[in-house]
């Protein structure tokens, strides 16, 4: 597609510890395309963080990318050095985090550090910069914007910190911005506040996101794709509407079952399946998901299944697709050839 | 303000309650001189107007005649021996804070690597091993195999080397240790993180962001190596026989000089209580969630 | 891509092969052990631990000599001797202080000859070996015109010059040399340790008992009682202890064992009556706590029987970094002439006694010195150790 903007193909990242290697990210693919508000979901350890930060080139010793592509806007940003890297960092692609508490540095200003990254990636001067930082401000909802400048971060709540944190991101108007969990460290009318702020300057900017997330909920709501992660790897991927209609992995049917049906429309955190995740250190041969699956075959022991792409935007590694295996209600099989790699 | 009072009050009394007075030695006076003795330092007021005479004093910086160095007052030996002390401190302090937070850093940054090894094992090797024993060494080395230095006294600028070194030993490795260990806990934060994620150099993530943080603790350590600096010039100022608050004090001690151990010890801890003081000035510039007095959070 | 027949079944549950593998559930010290097994540095603080109390425990039953046995005769005495032979069977050894002794040929000391005489203006001593006349020249390092010759001395016995030792040996008598009363180094570093060792481990013990008393009292008690309390702690955390305990160590003014074990425990428990506050106060908060509580167990006995497993790993911690700063702290009172005195000697008093004589006989200050070291590194090591293998964030890996 000529609109896409992150093209990730079969990206592999892994932390040699001295323990063994663990493989967090095991050969995943997708892109993001302008507009696009990506969701990523999956259990705690899927390697969502990992894989984000893979994208962002942050990934610490002893992990690296250890194979694939992070392909943006054309540029390979794998091979990038880590310098050549910053010059996309915070400017391209600009990220947020969990916990607001603790992401803002304790020691200086709200506006010295927001100035700092301005200055960073542009050509204005102290003058312009402060201004800019103001209007930002402004733009992301922190009232009296010329006086909170001046604050540090423990003089702001929990919610206004996500806020200047946004501003921070969206200060040179990235193409991409990554949110890793944005909201789950604040209470439950701030964090529809802060998403909805997201999506509003996700459209004024003309970027995506990509928001990763344990809140189907929160998915239904602003994103338009998911990505679904299990053990490192990529279950299936489907636009919003297919994968609530009608999803297409046991791993995901499961995720969708553990949704509490709240009527007072409050939503919780994913009550997690029977069982526990893989262990990323020896991962089992064959599909992780394979010996908490209720329809485990002898081949997912044995082979992860490939991605089956079942509609233009839709896809699912699971053996069920295969045209071999048992039908199940709900699964849909398809032939040998619309297998995706 | 408190503090001092306090301490000085607990020193006085402390000294008083020693039994048998301070001119118990091991071949008795004669009474009559012990009596005439006690008249002269005024041992026979009643304790409440010896205190209030102490205090007064100890205000107006008059802390009464030493007792065995005859003709000498107390503050006169402080001041006469202070400034030698201090010099060396002074130098030791500099050399501690110039040496130790650079190296801390360094290490943090090449953490697990032969350099970061190296300074952790020299580093351990220095908070272990005791003051005496690097002077000891040192003198061995220096001033007796290789005779480069003098072993006593303060004569040549090479004389500084050796109580320096052994004065800086246990604090320069302690704050090496310390700026380390505080710099690789920063740079696990996650506001560095965000700076990162922003595009910042990693000069900048390293020198702006992560360093003021890293300092914090480390001011912190500021107050208790005074005190470290001061009971070390204790042993060095008698190992390296320089004549210092610290030798005096040490003699003082030795010769139950109780009139100059009490003005030592005020002097000192008010010293001390000064630089606690001064810390939680720098504490406050560093750490903006700290205001004086009050913390918040 | 090929397919087995079975491919395409259903696993039954039994043949879902559950790959995760449960790691062996180990009880909390044997877990704290495989971790403190692979910490070298920790081992090696261990062995060093083990072999100093050795050391200092049996290492006096080896020796020959008593640790106050004074032979005046062989004060002063080197870790190497430079053996003479001036006549058959006739071996004789000088002492840096220029004293004559006769020794085995191996290098044991046997007895020392009377000085008959002393002649300045040549530079020489006199010795009588049973009426015969033994003269040492010591001009050789005097006299610019000899220097070539590059000896300190030499004997005459019979009319004939010694220059060169028969042979230069390890001082036999004292592994260690002797000190200036003619005491054997090594014993008494081996006695010094044991009081070190004995000061340093009680003073933890003394502290320990204070700290977790008060902490306990503090943590239990609460409220008022709780803050009052931990303000003390504050006061007299605000205050250079070292300056105190020398003081109440010039008051009390009795330098024998006990004092100064009390001392030192009189001032270090803080550190430790905090940890216990802490671990008291996390403790009532849990729910097995409050269960036991409805059940009427009362408190106190509930907090005492569940703290000592809960709040052992750290105090174990506390306890092992206490006995290094109670090394330091009494070696130093002992070196500035607070401590230990005579007739006990700890290493400080050891280092104190020997500094005098620093430039002529450096060992004797050095040995006790560098066995502090020693004790401090070691103890210091396996407490760092102990630390990383109790902590609960890397108790995972
Ligand atoms: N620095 C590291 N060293 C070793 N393993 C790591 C490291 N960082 C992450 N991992 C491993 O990578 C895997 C994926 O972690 P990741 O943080 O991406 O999970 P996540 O999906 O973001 O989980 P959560 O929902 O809890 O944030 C985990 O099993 C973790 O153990
Ligand atoms: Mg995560």
């Amino acid at each position: 597609m000529s609109n896409t903007i992150l093209d990730v193909k079969n990206l592999r990242t892994t932390f040699y510890t001295h323990m063994g290697e663990v493989q967090a990210v095991r050969g995943i693919s997708f892109e993001v395309n302008q507009g696009d508000v990506l969701g990523i979901v999956g259990e705690s350890g899927s390697g969502k963080s990992v894989t984000a930060m893979s994208i962002m080139g942050l990934v610490d010793e002893p992990g690296r990318v250890s194979g694939g592509s992070i392909l943006f806007m054309g540029q390979e940003l794998t091979k990038l050095s880590d310098a050549e890297m910053n010059e996309y960092r915070g400017k391209e692609i600009s990220m947020i985090f969990q916990d607001p508490m603790t992401s803002l540095n304790p020691v200086y200003t709200i506006g010295n550090q927001l100035i700092e990254v301005i200055r960073r990636h542009t050509d204005l001067d102290k003058d312009q910069a402060h201004a800019r930082a103001i209007e930002l401000l402004q733009m992301v909802g922190i009232p009296e914007p010329e006086i909170r400048i001046k604050n540090y971060p423990h003089q702001f709540s929990g919610g206004m910190r996500q806020r200047a944190m946004i501003a921070m991101a969206i200060s040179c108007s990235p193409k991409i911005l990554i949110a890793d969990e944005p909201t789950t460290a604040l209470d439950v009318t701030i964090q529809a506040q802060i998403l909805d702020l997201m999506v509003r300057l996700k459209n004024q900017l003309h970027s995506s996101i990509i928001l990763i997330t344990h809140d189907l909920g929160v998915v239904s709501e602003v994103c338009n794709k998911v990505n679904v992660m299990y053990g490192g790897m990529l279950m299936e991927k489907a636009s919003v509407f297919e994968l609530f209609d009608s999803p297409q992995h046991p791993y995901t049917l499961g995720l969708l079952k553990s949704i509490p049906r709240d009527v007072t429309g409050e939503r919780k955190r994913l009550v997690p399946i029977e069982g526990t995740p893989p262990d990323l250190l020896k991962p089992p041969s064959g599909c992780p998901f394979s010996p908490r699956c209720p329809y485990a075959m002898g081949i997912c022991v044995r082979e992860a299944a490939p991605l089956y792409t079942l509609s233009d935007t839709h896809s699912a590694s699971c053996w069920l697709h295969h045209k071999g295996a048992p039908v199940v209600e709900g699964f849909v099989q398809v032939e040998e050839e619309s297998v995706h790699e | 303000m408190l503090t001092i009072l306090l301490i000085a009050t607990v020193t006085f009394f402390m000294m008083h309650a020693i039994p048998g007075g301070p001119f118990s030695r091991e071949r008795p006076l004669p009474d009559e001189i012990i009596a005439a003795l006690n008249e002269k330092y005024h041992l026979n007021d009643p304790i409440l107007k010896q205190y209030f005479d102490y205090m007064v004093g100890l205000a107006t910086f008059n802390l009464g005649p030493s007792f065995r160095r005859t003709g000498f007052e107390v503050e006169e030996l402080i001041l006469l021996g202070f400034p030698i002390s201090a010099k060396i401190g002074l130098m030791a302090i500099i050399i501690i804070i110039l040496v130790g937070i650079p190296v801390g850093i360094v290490s943090a940054l090449r953490q697990n690597k032969p350099a970061d090894y190296f300074v952790m094992f020299i580093a351990t090797l220095g908070v272990t091993i005791p003051s005496f024993v690097v002077a000891a060494l040192f003198i061995y080395i220096f001033a007796g195999v290789l005779q480069w230095v003098d072993a006593f006294g303060l004569e040549r600028p090479s004389s500084y080397i050796g109580p320096v070194l052994a004065l800086v030993g246990y604090s320069l490795a302690f704050v090496s240790r310390l700026t380390r260990s505080s710099m690789l806990e920063v740079m696990r934060q996650d506001y560095i993180r965000t700076a990162r994620a922003n595009g910042l150099s990693r000069f900048k993530v390293i020198y702006k962001h992560a360093l003021k943080n890293a300092l914090i603790p480390v001011v912190t350590y500021l107050g208790p190596m005074v005190a470290a600096i001061l009971t070390g010039s204790f042993v060095v100022e008698k190992v390296f026989t320089i004549p210092g608050i610290g030798k005096y004090f040490v003699q003082s001690v030795n010769d139950r000089d109780y009139t100059m151990i009490i003005g030592s010890t005020v002097f000192f801890a008010v010293l001390y209580v000064i630089m606690v003081l001064l810390v939680d000035v720098a504490y406050s510039l560093i750490d903006p969630r700290i205001r004086l007095g009050k913390k918040s959070e | 891509m090929g397919y087995q027949q079975n491919d395409f079944d259903f696993l039954d549950s039994s043949r879902k092969t559950d790959k995760e593998q449960i790691r062996e559930a180990l009880t909390y010290w044997a877990d704290t052990w495989r971790r403190l097994k692979k910490n070298k540095m920790a081992i090696a603080g261990l062995i060093g631990v083990i072999l100093i109390s050795l050391f200092a425990l049996f290492g006096p039953s080896f020796t020959d000599y008593e640790f106050a046995e004074q032979h005046t005769d062989f004060a002063n005495t080197p870790l190497r001797v430079e053996v003479y032979e001036i006549s058959t069977d006739l071996y004789v050894y000088l002492t840096p202080a220029y004293r004559m002794i006769v020794v085995e040929p191996d290098g044991t000391f046997l007895y020392r000859l009377d000085q008959s005489g002393f002649d300045f203006a040549n530079k020489q001593f006199h010795f009588d070996y049973e009426g015969e006349d033994v003269m040492v020249d010591y001009s050789y390092k005097l006299l610019d015109e000899l220097a070539d010759e590059n000896i300190d001395y030499s004997i005459t016995f019979r009319g004939v010059e010694y220059k060169v030792p028969y042979k230069v040996t390890s001082n036999k008598s004292y592994p260690l040399g002797s000190d200036n009363v003619g005491r054997d180094v090594l014993t008494r570093i081996m006695y010094g340790a044991r009081i070190s060792l004995e000061v340093a481990l009680f003073a933890a013990l003394f502290s320990l008992v204070i700290g977790v008393t008060y902490g306990a009292i503090a943590g239990m008690a609460g409220s008022w009682l709780d803050n009052l309390m931990m303000r003390i702690v504050d006061i007299i955390d605000s205050i250079p202890l070292l300056l105190y305990v020398i003081l109440i160590m010039v008051i009390i003014d009795n330098k024998g064992l006990g004092t100064i074990i009390l001392t030192l425990g009189l001032f270090y428990w803080v550190g430790m009556a905090r940890l216990v506050r802490g671990q008291v106060l996390s403790l009532k908060e849990q729910e097995y706590v409050l269960a036991a509580r409805m059940l009427g167990v009362s408190q106190p006995v509930i907090i005492w029987r569940h703290l000592i497993p809960n709040a052992m790993g750290p105090i174990l911690v506390a306890l092992t970094m206490m006995i290094p700063t109670a090394v330091f702290t009494e070696s130093f009172l002992s070196f500035i002439g607070l401590g230990i005195s005579a007739p006990l000697a700890s290493l400080g008093t050891l280092c104190n006694d020997a500094l005098d004589a620093i430039q002529t006989y450096p060992f004797q200050l050095l040995a006790p010195a560098l066995m502090i070291a020693l004790m401090m590194l070691a103890f210091n090591f396996l407490g760092d150790g102990l630390r990383s293998a109790l902590d609960p964030r890397l108790r995972k890996g």
